[in-house]
Formats: C-alpha cells, sequence, structure tokens
C-alpha cells in the first residue's frame, strides 16, 4: 500500500510544480525512403511517417492522462536527411523539408528534427545539399529543425564547416529577418552529437538506433528549485553537498516519471523504448528557470563569479540522480542554459550580468552550450565561426557534447531586446568583443586533429 | 486470506491512544496459544485503532478472547474491542481485473464532501482500499486508493470528478497508482512498467 505523505509528495511536485513530460520523441530510420527519383523519396517519406506517428499524440496523450501527466511536446526525429539527398539536388531538400513538415502537422506533431549534416571529419555530397538549403529550408518551413555536427573527439574540428557554418547562420537570419533571424533557432550545431537526444531542435535519429525508438526528455527546474526552498526553508546546518543531495534527489523521482511514461507509450506504439533525457530544460515561464536554482545556491547575480562552479554541480547531481533512477538515461542529461529561454538567464543578459564569455565557461561543465543567444546582426561569419570553434573545442577535448545556437538578429545591436515569442522567450541581444579578430584563424580552414587522449592536465 | 490455525477470528479495537495496548493484545493472543496473521493500525486524533486476523489451534470463544484482552489493557484510558469468526471474504472478480488508482483531492472543507465522494464511487463499483482525509485550517486533503473496474472510461471518470468539484469546490484528480511507485520506491513497479503489470493480491501485498 502507498503511505500517504508518498502520495502528497508526488502530487506536490506533479501539479503544484508543474512537473510535465517536456516532450516525447519519436526516432525513426527512414533511410529505406531513398529512391532515384525525389518524389519517391517524399512519397515514400510521407508513407513512412505516417505509418509510425499517426498515433502518437493520441497514444501519448492517453497515457499522460493515466497518470495525470501533462506530455507538453510530440516530436519526431529521422536518420539523417544528408543519407536521402545524396545524389539529389538543392530542389530535392526543399521538397523533403516540406514533406517533413505536412507530414508532422498532419500527425499533429510540434517538430521534427534530423535535417541533419554529420561532417566532423568531411563533407560528403549529401552533407553540403543539407547544408547549402539551409536558408531556405528554415526560412520556407515550420517544423522542421536542423542540425550539423562539426566536431567529435575522435575526428577533431572541421574547420572548413564550421567557417561555412559562420556563414550559412547569416543567411539564415537574412532568409529570416522578418523573425529577426528566428530560422536560426530550429538549427544546432554539434560537438559530439547524440544519436537519442529527444530534445529540439538537436534531436536526429542516430545510426546505431533501432528502425523506430522513443525517448523521453523530462525536465523540471521547477521542481528542482521548489525542493531547494523546501530544504532550505528546514533550517539546520546546510553545506552545498547537502543541496546537491536534495538535486539528486529530486532528479531520481522526475527521471521515473520519464521512464514510466516511455515505457508505456512506446509499448503501446510497438517501438522499444529508447532513452530518457533528464536535462533541466527551462522555459521563460517564471519558475521553470535553471537561472532561478543557481540563485538559489546563492549566486545573487548570474554570471558572478561561483556561476561555473554551481552549474558544475547541478549538472553533476542531475546525472547522478537520473542514473539510479534509470538504467536507460541517454541524451543530452543535464542542465541547458538557454539565454532566451531561461527568463532568469535573460534577465542577466540584459542587465549585462552574464557575457558570452561567462555563458561559454559555464558550458564547459554544463549540457550543450551557447544556445539560444542572440547577437548583433553585422557581426561578420568568420567571428560567428571563431564562436562556433571555440564551443567546439570544449566539446572535443572534454569529450563531451556542446552545442551552439546563436541568432545573429538583423539589424540588432548590442542591448536591444528581441522577442521571439512562446516557448522561444525573449533575449537581450549580446555584446561580442573583439569582432573580426580571429578572421585569419577561421580562414585558415582544414581540420583541428583529434585531441590526444592522455597526458590529461 | 490463509491462517496459520484453523480457528480464525477478527478483532478490532479502539482506545484512547497510549503506550501498551499492542502488547496487551498481543499477550492475549499469545497467552491462549494463537497467532496473529495479519494486522493494521493507525492513531488519529489522539485514537487508536487496529484490526487484527488471529488464529487458534483450539476452538476459543469471541468473547473469552475479549474480555481478556479488556482485562490485560494498560491503565490510563478506555479500550473496546470486538471479535467476530473470521472467514476469508470473496472478492467481487471484477474488482481483481481492475487496475489501482490513486484519488486525490483538495478543497475547502465542509460536511458531506467524503459521502458524495464515496457514494459516487460505491456508484460506479469503485472499491475503496485505502481512505485518508485531513484538515488544515478551512482546507482539506484527501487521498483513496481505488480499484477501477475496466469497463469505465478513464477520462469519464476524471471528467465526472471535475463536475462533482466544481459543484463543492474542490480540484480531484485520478492517477494510476505506478506513478506512485515510479516515484517514490527504489524499484520499478514489479520490475516492469507497462499497463496491468500487477494483479490485485500482488498489489495487496505490496508495502
Amino acid at each position: 500500500m502507498l503511505r500517504t505523505d508518498e502520495i502528497l509528495s508526488t502530487i506536490q511536485m506533479l501539479h503544484a510544480e508543474h512537473l510535465d513530460v517536456r516532450t516525447v520523441t519519436l526516432g525513426l530510420n527512414v533511410n529505406d525512403c531513398a529512391a532515384s527519383s525525389v518524389d519517391n523519396v517524399c512519397r515514400k517519406l510521407r508513407e513512412k511517417i505516417l505509418r509510425h506517428a499517426s498515433t502518437l499524440v493520441r497514444t501519448c496523450d492517453r497515457v499522460g492522462g493515466k497518470y495525470g501527466i501533462p506530455v507538453t511536446n510530440k516530436r519526431l526525429a529521422i536518420s539523417p536527411a544528408s543519407h536521402l539527398l545524396a545524389g539529389h539536388g538543392h530542389g530535392a531538400a526543399l521538397r523533403l523539408a516540406q514533406t517533413l513538415d505536412d507530414a508532422a502537422k498532419e500527425c499533429n506533431i510540434n517538430l521534427v528534427g534530423g535535417f541533419t549534416a554529420l561532417v566532423q571529419k568531411g563533407i560528403s555530397g549529401g552533407d553540403a545539399i543539407v547544408m547549402e538549403s539551409l536558408p531556405q529550408v528554415l526560412s520556407s518551413t515550420q517544423r522542421v529543425c536542423a542540425s550539423v555536427n562539426v566536431a567529435s573527439h575522435r575526428a577533431g574540428i572541421n574547420m572548413d564547416a564550421v567557417r561555412q557554418m559562420g556563414e550559412i547562420l547569416l543567411k539564415i537570419a537574412a532568409a529570416t529577418a522578418a523573425q529577426r533571424g528566428f530560422g536560426c533557432a530550429k538549427l544546432v550545431i554539434f560537438s559530439n552529437i547524440p544519436e537519442d537526444n529527444p530534445f529540439m531542435a538537436g534531436a536526429y535519429h542516430g545510426e546505431g538506433e533501432a528502425e523506430a525508438t522513443i525517448n523521453i526528455g523530462v525536465s523540471g527546474p521547477g521542481v528542482v528549485s521548489s525542493a531547494l526552498h523546501r530544504r532550505i526553508q528546514l533550517g539546520g546546518p546546510l553545506t552545498l553537498g547537502d543541496l546537491a543531495e536534495e538535486i539528486k534527489i529530486t532528479s531520481f523521482r522526475v527521471t521515473r516519471v520519464g521512464e514510466l511514461i516511455g515505457r508505456e507509450v512506446a509499448a503501446e506504439l510497438g517501438v522499444p523504448f529508447g532513452i530518457v533525457d533528464l536535462s533541466l530544460a527551462p522555459t521563460p515561464e517564471v519558475g521553470d528557470s535553471v537561472g532561478e536554482i543557481l540563485r538559489t545556491l546563492g549566486i545573487e547575480k548570474i554570471g558572478a563569479p561561483g556561476s561555473t562552479a554551481a552549474v558544475a554541480m547541478l549538472t553533476d547531481a542531475v546525472k547522478k540522480g537520473g542514473a539510479f533512477a534509470s538504467s536507460s538515461v541517454g541524451g543530452m542529461s543535464g542542465a541547458f542554459i538557454p539565454v532566451s529561454e531561461d527568463s532568469a538567464l535573460a534577465d542577466a543578459a540584459a542587465k549585462g550580468h552574464l557575457t558570452l564569455e561567462k555563458l561559454e565557461a559555464m558550458t564547459s561543465v554544463c549540457s550543450v552550450g551557447l544556445d539560444m543567444i542572440a547577437i548583433p546582426g553585422d557581426t561578420p561569419a568568420e567571428t560567428i565561426s571563431a564562436i562556433i570553434a571555440d564551443e567546439m573545442a570544449i566539446g572535443v577535448m572534454n569529450n563531451k557534447t556542446t552545442g551552439v545556437r546563436l541568432i545573429p538578429v538583423p539589424g540588432a545591436k548590442t542591448g536591444e531586446l528581441v522577442e521571439f515569442g512562446g516557448l522561444f522567450g525573449s533575449a537581450t541581444v549580446m555584446e561580442i568583443r573583439n569582432t573580426g579578430a580571429s578572421a585569419a584563424f577561421v580562414r585558415l580552414g582544414g581540420r583541428i586533429p583529434a585531441p590526444i587522449q592522455s597526458l590529461r592536465n | 486470506m490463509k491462517t496459520r490455525f484453523e480457528h480464525a477470528y477478527v478483532l478490532n479495537v479502539m482506545a484512547d491512544d497510549r503506550p501498551g495496548i499492542i502488547a496487551a493484545v498481543s499477550g492475549v493472543i499469545v497467552a491462549l496459544g494463537g497467532n496473529i496473521d495479519a494486522c493494521s493500525q493507525t492513531v488519529l486524533g489522539g485514537y487508536f485503532t487496529q484490526i487484527l486476523v488471529v488464529s487458534f489451534p483450539k476452538t476459543v470463544a469471541a468473547q473469552d478472547i475479549v474480555v481478556r484482552i479488556q482485562k490485560a489493557a494498560p491503565p490510563g484510558g478506555a479500550l473496546e474491542v470486538a471479535a467476530r469468526p473470521y472467514a476469508a471474504p470473496v472478492t467481487p472478480v471484477e474488482h481483481k481485473m481492475g487496475e489501482r488508482f490513486v484519488i486525490t483531492a483538495l478543497g475547502k472543507d465542509k460536511p458531506g464532501i467524503i459521502h458524495r465522494f464515496s457514494q459516487y464511487l460505491a456508484g460506479k463499483d469503485i472499491n475503496i482500499v485505502d481512505l485518508y482525509w485531513d484538515c488544515a485550517g478551512e482546507d482539506f486533503v484527501l487521498t483513496a486508493q481505488v480499484e477501477i473496474p475496466k469497463r469505465w472510461e478513464l477520462a469519464l471518470l476524471q471528467a465526472d470528478l471535475d463536475e462533482m468539484g466544481r459543484e463543492e469546490g474542490f480540484s480531484a484528480r485520478v492517477q494510476h497508482e505506478n506513478i506512485f511507485v515510479a516515484t517514490n520506491q527504489l524499484r520499478l513497479p514489479g520490475g516492469q512498467l507497462i499497463g496491468n503489470c500487477f494483479s490485485a493480491e500482488a498489489s495487496h501485498g505490496r508495502q
């Protein structure tokens, strides 16, 4: 028999603190949709998506209803579009993206990821088509998300790809200038891209995955923040170790929610359950913020000295709680710090407490990277590439995933507030210091070799 | 439920709560050569209550058990005992086939809420296996662990509870028990998380 206090503490977490399952993402291998004519590719792709995903939303809603937990987003991640586009032209890329967009809409799926190129060591024909078509694809579709992996700890950093991505980001921003460069919010540039990440915009279905899988993303910064507040209010001598323990316990419980929902959705859809990704993924809603957790931990101004240590502790405790809760933890599983999507981080950036350099330092110990950061629209492509290269270097050298989601806002200057709306929030355009000063480095191109795995100091 | 000995009784003890009640009750059972086969006890508002299934190798008069426990009761308050012969109840088959859910309700306290709530569940043949109610100031919290027959659509039950809540001034939720097991206990439910992974018996036995 369940104990009353167990029931009430779960109710508190689910309802008073608004825990939800952030995303149920169906991973789908679409390599068998390859065909010599683009018409056939698109027809097969649509049929396959509808066959597997048409009941996804209904199933998630039913299972969510059974447990009283809303599944906020239902998404689809396909195997890299670059494989299907090999041997086709740029027109095919647009047709394929449109097919993805329409099929997702037909299935009532929010976003579809996997318009992806994996170019960490070199750029194949299909990859080039994906990369070059990004401005057109991201400006003409609503639900398609893209990712480009330009670095890995085994291959190093493909600086030719990094250089191109700087230019491409500016083109995407220009193509979506009416939405203040919003197209860039649907593209993540990665090092060590995970094959099973359920979170957008960077989700894709990796080559090592099954034909189809269900991956779950649970979040819950609000739940962690409330747990810390409760622990602090209990009083008594309290150290960071005690607070780390509290985060760990909360993460355990949150992960369990994800696994329960994920396994049942997977069973109902008849596909294997993949992973549960416990990432503290904030939303602009007040109380759903990683920044607020840092404040609760005693960092009065986010970005102040100590911020990196606090994020490190948070990320580690989250991973430990998740790993104990489930043997199927994967994806990112850490703390995200997307500036525009997190009200406290956005506020710190607006006040000048949080700079790009400090964010970069924080990403060396937390999940993902420079995420949802608005930068001046006139930032030179080489400088954007250099920012990407720095973030990739953190991932490659530390054998972890890092990502970049920068939005060069056309016409916007440092300090200007840019509104993206909805879950994407608003962001103050951040200052880029020493603009243009790394152009020669970027222009050298080539590949930064893979790092040595020993002599690690 | 199978008892250790042939002659079984169900006892109900209610008393002003104080140390020594359980020792007194169990002492009488031991003295009569019997065994406690199951028991559950709680204290509510300063009152102790305990229900036990006990069995003996030889016939014992129910009244004898009652008198002995009352005599053995610790000083300092009243103690009442009731005893009746135990026969394993026949659980309706449908309840065994239903799954366990937890209904929670929160709102402003007023007379008649538990009655309205339980009457609704009774009308749906939903069995309450555990009920908790508490008030803090004007607010109440209710948790009920229930077995819902499979024939009911969960969404419709939730809609009915929502409507009742609107009329009576509370919010209520019905959720499968596995969410509470998953978030509170170290092991995942039954080693599997899918659908009907509990039989009613297995569920009853889990602590």
